[in-house]
């Protein structure tokens, strides 16, 4: 999106032979296996490792945490709160924002919200918002909706791709060769959410317009609503929050020991604190997308 | 049928302020007809003669102050304007018999279900101006739906006038015969589909611990004022549904229920089943 020169990014991880390192390092981002180094180097940092892994994270970076950081958290079902209690010991007013975003932002579409921490200024949430809004849509909120913003669009991409796949094969019984049909489904969804997007209609009556009288489209609306595929779609996203809330509550409550991250992982750390045992980030954000336009 | 003398009566006159409406078969849906008719004075009662083989229904619409008599023949005879409203499987006997009685100037329209037009105007002489009318049953409160289609020899005179009688009881719209049985499917038997609903309705109320009369009533002016909202407002149904839901609110967690539950799908079957039902119907 250009918001960013890559020279300004820098990323760690333990695990050197991800595909995303070497895609990173091809778009001129630091690459480096220390967390202390990035940390370091940086004025906002992105916390994108596995959620269980968060508490680790925090107490090896820790004591590098100065004033001017905003830290940055995209685990889902980590709390602020959580978050800056493991910082309280290291620094006495640490900035910390929570973002749920979700992965169409590596075609900058993405769906992004935040919730700002208790000692994050106003400015601070800006330049997130500025930030993501970059690569899609950004908005605040509080942050007893972020699990269900994770169950809606969060998880949303995963049902629209289960829908397409769905789609397609619908096109493919009745005769289209498969690329088409993916093709065909993948544009006909991202022209139906264009248009409601830029629309004041409700879609209900999006929808309508669509339903000739008697037609095919409405045919089909039956077999749908017999499949009760409306409260499909409200019980999936029911249960993406309702498991984020759980899994939340298990961070905080620690559950997550040592032996249960990968021995292998822990093996590729070189700890620069001998007293933890910690293993780092098994995966790296990506700030900017390959930007296809200008 | 006894004691008709087609000479006794005068003929039907058409001045431009007097209309003369008959009733052939003088039931429930007619009766709502005529009393939508009165209540907007469209019509006063002395031009109403509505016809009945026996005098159960023929009572309550000499309170409303309409003649009566036991005559389809004279029923024809003095009207110009003539409501079929007679049962399905007595219709093609009664239309024999006034037959020779039906003239150029008569307006016949018919209210009875699953006769269409074609045979209508098979049974009746040829230069008969026919209407059919599918009404439902809130006629009979001026709350009706009623659509209708006209035949080969009804012009824009016949149907403007048809249209301007009956909005006093309710909504009423032309439309192509072949939504006859459609309506018949939503609105006809519709009526039914929300008595049931209110039914249950009031009866989930009772679960929860109100008493049913009053749980009936409330469930009634629930309908009522969605219904009204709907119709004043003009908003798309779902948009005024998303009004009534506020995020994690009582509402949105019923509506999963219903969801849960089909409902949508399960009208549509019900609208489907009727409607089919009356195409059937109309082809036996």
């Amino acid at each position: 999106a250009g918001v960013l020169a890559a020279h300004k990014i820098t990323a760690s991880s333990p695990d050197t032979d991800l595909p995303t390192v070497s895609g990173l390092r091809k778009m001129g981002v630091n690459f480096t296996v220390s967390n202390k180094d990035t940390v370091k180097s940086s004025d906002v940092l992105f916390l994108a490792v596995k959620p269980p892994i968060i508490p680790f994270i925090l107490e090896e970076v820790g004591p590098d945490i100065e004033a001017r950081h905003i830290v940055v958290s995209c685990a889902a079902g980590v709390t602020i709160s959580s978050i800056e209690k493991k910082l309280s010991t290291f620094c006495p007013t640490p900035k910390v924002i929570r973002c749920m975003t979700n992965t169409p932002v590596i075609v900058r579409e993405g769906a992004t919200v935040y919730a700002t921490g208790t000692h994050a200024d106003v400015e601070d949430g800006k330049l997130l918002e500025q930030l993501m809004a970059s690569v899609g849509f950004c908005t605040e909120v509080e942050e007893d909706l972020i699990d269900a913003v994770t169950g809606l669009s969060g998880s949303g991409p995963a049902y629209a791709f289960t829908a397409l796949d769905a789609l397609a094969d619908g096109g493919v019984k009745m005769g289209l060769p498969r690329r088409l049909a993916v093709r065909l489904g993948a544009q006909a969804l991202l022209g139906a959410a264009k248009m409601l997007l830029e629309s004041e209609q409700h879609p209900g009556q999006l929808k309508d317009n669509v339903c000739s009288p008697g037609g095919a489209t409405i045919h089909a609306l039956h077999f749908l609503e017999s499949g009760g595929f409306r409260s499909l779609l409200i019980n999936a996203v029911e249960a993406s929050c309702i498991r984020t809330r759980e899994l939340q509550h298990l961070a905080d409550q620690e559950k997550i020991s040592p032996a249960a991250i990968k021995k292998t992982l822990l093996d590729k750390v070189k700890l620069e604190s001998p007293s933890l045992s910690v293993a780092s980030a098994s995966k790296v954000s990506l700030f900017t997308s390959k930007s296809k336009k200008n | 049928r006894r004691g008709c003398d087609p000479g006794a009566w005068p003929r039907a006159a058409m001045e431009a302020s007097e209309l003369w409406v008959g009733f052939v078969g003088a039931g429930r849906m007619a009766g709502g007809l005529v009393r939508g008719l009165l209540q907007a004075g469209k019509v006063p009662a002395s031009n109403v003669l509505a016809s009945a083989p026996s005098d159960k229904n023929l009572d309550a619409w000499r309170e409303l102050g309409c003649r009566t008599t036991h005559c389809n023949l004279e029923v024809v005879h003095r009207s110009t304007l003539v409501f079929l409203a007679t049962k399905p499987h007595i219709l093609p006997g009664v239309l024999e018999e006034i037959r020779p009685a039906v003239g150029s100037h008569h307006i016949v329209v018919s209210l009875v279900a699953g006769v269409t037009i074609q045979t209508l105007q098979r049974l009746l002489p040829p230069w008969t101006k026919v209407l059919r009318i599918m009404p439902n049953l809130p006629c009979v409160v001026q709350a009706g739906a009623m659509v209708f289609s006209r035949g080969t020899n009804a012009g824009d005179e016949e149907a403007a006038l048809l249209q301007s009688l009956l909005s006093s009881c309710g909504l009423c719209e032309e439309v192509p015969e072949s939504y006859i049985d459609i309506h018949t499917g939503l609105s006809g038997s519709g009526v039914a589909y929300v008595y049931l609903f209110a039914e249950a309705l009031a009866e989930g109320a009772v679960k929860m611990g109100m008493p049913g009369a009053l749980a009936s009533r409330i469930a009634a002016q629930t309908l009522l004022g969605a219904a009204k909202m709907l119709l004043e407002t003009g908003e798309h149904p779902a948009k005024l549904r998303g009004d009534v839901c506020t995020p994690g609110g009582t509402t949105i967690y019923a509506l999963h229920q219903l969801e849960k539950g089909a409902l949508r799908a399960t009208v549509m079957d019900a609208v489907e089943a009727a409607t089919n039902r009356a195409c059937d119907m109309a082809k036996d």
